[in-house]
């Protein structure tokens, strides 16, 4: 575990390079909390104290769609452009000859980014919409609940941000792919709808796959919406059991894709 | 006279370049296919969303389903004109006075910035969003009932051509930062998240937010404005159209001028 330290420190230093990327990141997490904040804020305008729609309270669908977009930006880990720009390129090459496990590299580079992100962008965008739209207080019992699980789902993506990149070995265009991902995962975290309030079998197919941990499943417990400790218990289990199924697809992937790499140089 | 010939020089290069461009397109057609179905994935899910958000209420910030997508729509056609164009506008801000790759601009026979954007004319992006675009304002306009007056009809075109110069102009503006900054993708890349607001009402934002929107990254007159004049006849914030179109550009090109005077090359 050791010989992953310098590729943490290695990716917090290469990050510090490009201050000006932490700008881009909280103009456009704070643009995107806007739109659906905004969009849904015209929804329960008139919705009465009890909830509205989906047993929402005006404050409590602010906080889902704004949370969830600062989960957003803690899944927002460049693991996938990276991955997919280092097979693209042949550099994956230099890293496969070392006596480290490349899956496991990028964990350890991409934990830096997360960390980074959710000092330097999630507190400043929170508190710029905590200043102008009220939110709802969680109890201390689900605000830490809601911590396990946003740890949870950070491994999710970190899985579902390498699977993607992998996506380099199949074709050139990754940028497409990435915009399908970034695209389907959102709408399927319900970070743009909350799960609560789709139809009945698209809400099951949302909370049936793995996406649903991204943002639904630890924003749910942080509202209280699930029903005694084990309703809270199933949430942060399905968590865990797709955060280890997904690392076990990313483990035999990398290794099949390995076989059929060929990378040009001289 | 000379200004005429000049004219017809540059269309006719236009009509070479676009015509490469095109041949582009159908040697890398996998590209293509992959670019062109992200987006429609991308505004499927966009759709998806105001269908969902219009289950629960039969209005938004007074504008109903249909006139929602209708706007959702309309806000594609000057994206996707301006996108025909002017793509290689984020080479620059990327990396071309990065890398000192701008000079060859600068030592051809033609304007520099017909010189850059014409390295790549259509791109297959906008394609894309012109056809996506259209389909969803015809639809959303048969099922609104809508029928426009002659001067509507007249105007439609325009609307989008102004749409897509604003686009533009703020595309080149912050491109033509990276004179001075070397790079200037993040500047772009956080206003090109901005015009993602235009796709839907503006009644729905914090005022200040819509003021921005209006005033200083106006693209509200890229969608919002030109959709509230074709559903409702309304034209008190259109009539601020064409000057709000010439300010932008005037401004852009300013700054565009500025930066290439004082540009110095890197080399090695």
């Amino acid at each position: 575990m050791r010989a992953y330290v310098p590729f943490a420190t290695g990716g917090l230093q290469s990050l510090l390079q490009y201050r000006s990327m932490f700008v881009v990141t909280g103009v456009t997490a704070a643009a995107g909390a806007a739109v659906t904040v905004f969009l849904w804020r015209a929804v329960y305008a008139d919705a009465p104290a009890s909830g509205g729609p989906g047993g929402f309270t005006l404050a409590g669908i602010t906080t889902y769609l704004l949370l969830a977009q600062i989960l957003q930006v803690l899944h927002t880990n460049r693991v996938d452009d990276e991955v997919a720009a280092e097979v693209y390129r042949g550099d994956v090459a230099v890293m496969l000859v070392r006596p480290v496990s490349y899956p496991l590299v990028r964990f350890f580079a991409c934990l830096p980014v997360v960390a980074a992100n959710a000092v330097l962008v999630g507190v400043p965008v929170l508190l710029l919409f905590a200043f102008l739209v009220p939110l709802a207080v969680p109890r201390p019992g689900d605000a830490a609940l809601f911590a396990v699980s946003a740890v949870l789902s950070v491994l999710i993506a970190f899985c579902v941000n390498l699977l993607t990149g992998m996506a380099g070995f199949l074709t050139t265009n990754t940028w497409g792919v990435r915009m399908v991902k970034q695209s389907v995962v959102a709408f399927f975290a319900g970070q743009l709808v909350p799960i609560a309030l789709m139809p009945g079998p698209l809400a099951a197919l949302a909370r049936a796959l793995p996406f649903r941990g991204m943002a639904d499943g630890p924003l749910t417990l942080l509202l209280g919406r699930y029903d005694g400790a084990a309703g809270a218990f199933g949430v942060l289990a399905q968590q865990a059991g797709w955060a280890a199924g997904l690392a076990a697809v990313c483990a035999v992937l990398w290794r099949r894709a390995l076989g059929r790499l060929e990378v040009l140089g001289g | 006279m000379s200004a005429l010939r000049t004219a017809a020089r540059y269309a006719r290069l236009s009509w070479f370049l676009g015509g490469v461009g095109l041949h582009r397109l159908v040697t890398y057609r996998l590209d293509f296919l992959l670019g062109a179905g992200a987006f429609l994935v991308r505004v499927g899910v966009q759709t998806a969303v105001v269908g969902l958000v219009f289950r629960q209420v039969p209005a938004v910030g007074g504008w109903s389903y249909h006139e929602v997508v209708f706007l959702l729509g309309f806000s594609l056609l000057p994206r996707g004109l301006d996108h025909l164009f002017t793509d290689q506008l984020w080479e620059l801000g990327r990396k071309l006075v990065q890398r000192g790759e701008f000079y060859r601009h600068l030592v051809r026979p033609v304007s520099p910035l017909f010189s850059l954007l014409s390295e790549r004319f259509f791109h297959p992006d906008g394609f894309g969003e012109l056809i996506v675009g259209g389909v969803l304002v015809g639809w959303s306009g048969s099922r609104l009932g809508l029928d426009p007056t002659a001067t509507q009809w007249a105007l439609a075109p325009l609307l989008v051509v102004c749409g897509a110069l604003i686009h533009t102009a703020v595309k080149l503006l912050f491109s033509s930062l990276s004179f001075w900054t070397v790079t200037s993708l993040p500047a772009m890349y956080a206003a090109n998240q901005v015009s993602e607001f235009a796709a839907y009402p503006l009644d729905i934002y914090h005022p200040t937010l819509r003021s921005l929107l209006t005033w200083v990254l106006p693209f509200a007159f890229t969608s919002y404005a030109p959709c509230a004049y074709l559903l409702t006849g309304d034209a008190d914030l259109l009539v601020w159209l064409p000057a709000v179109t010439a300010g932008a550009l005037a401004l852009a090109l300013a700054v565009w001028r500025r930066g290439l005077s004082t540009h110095e090359t890197t080399g090695s």
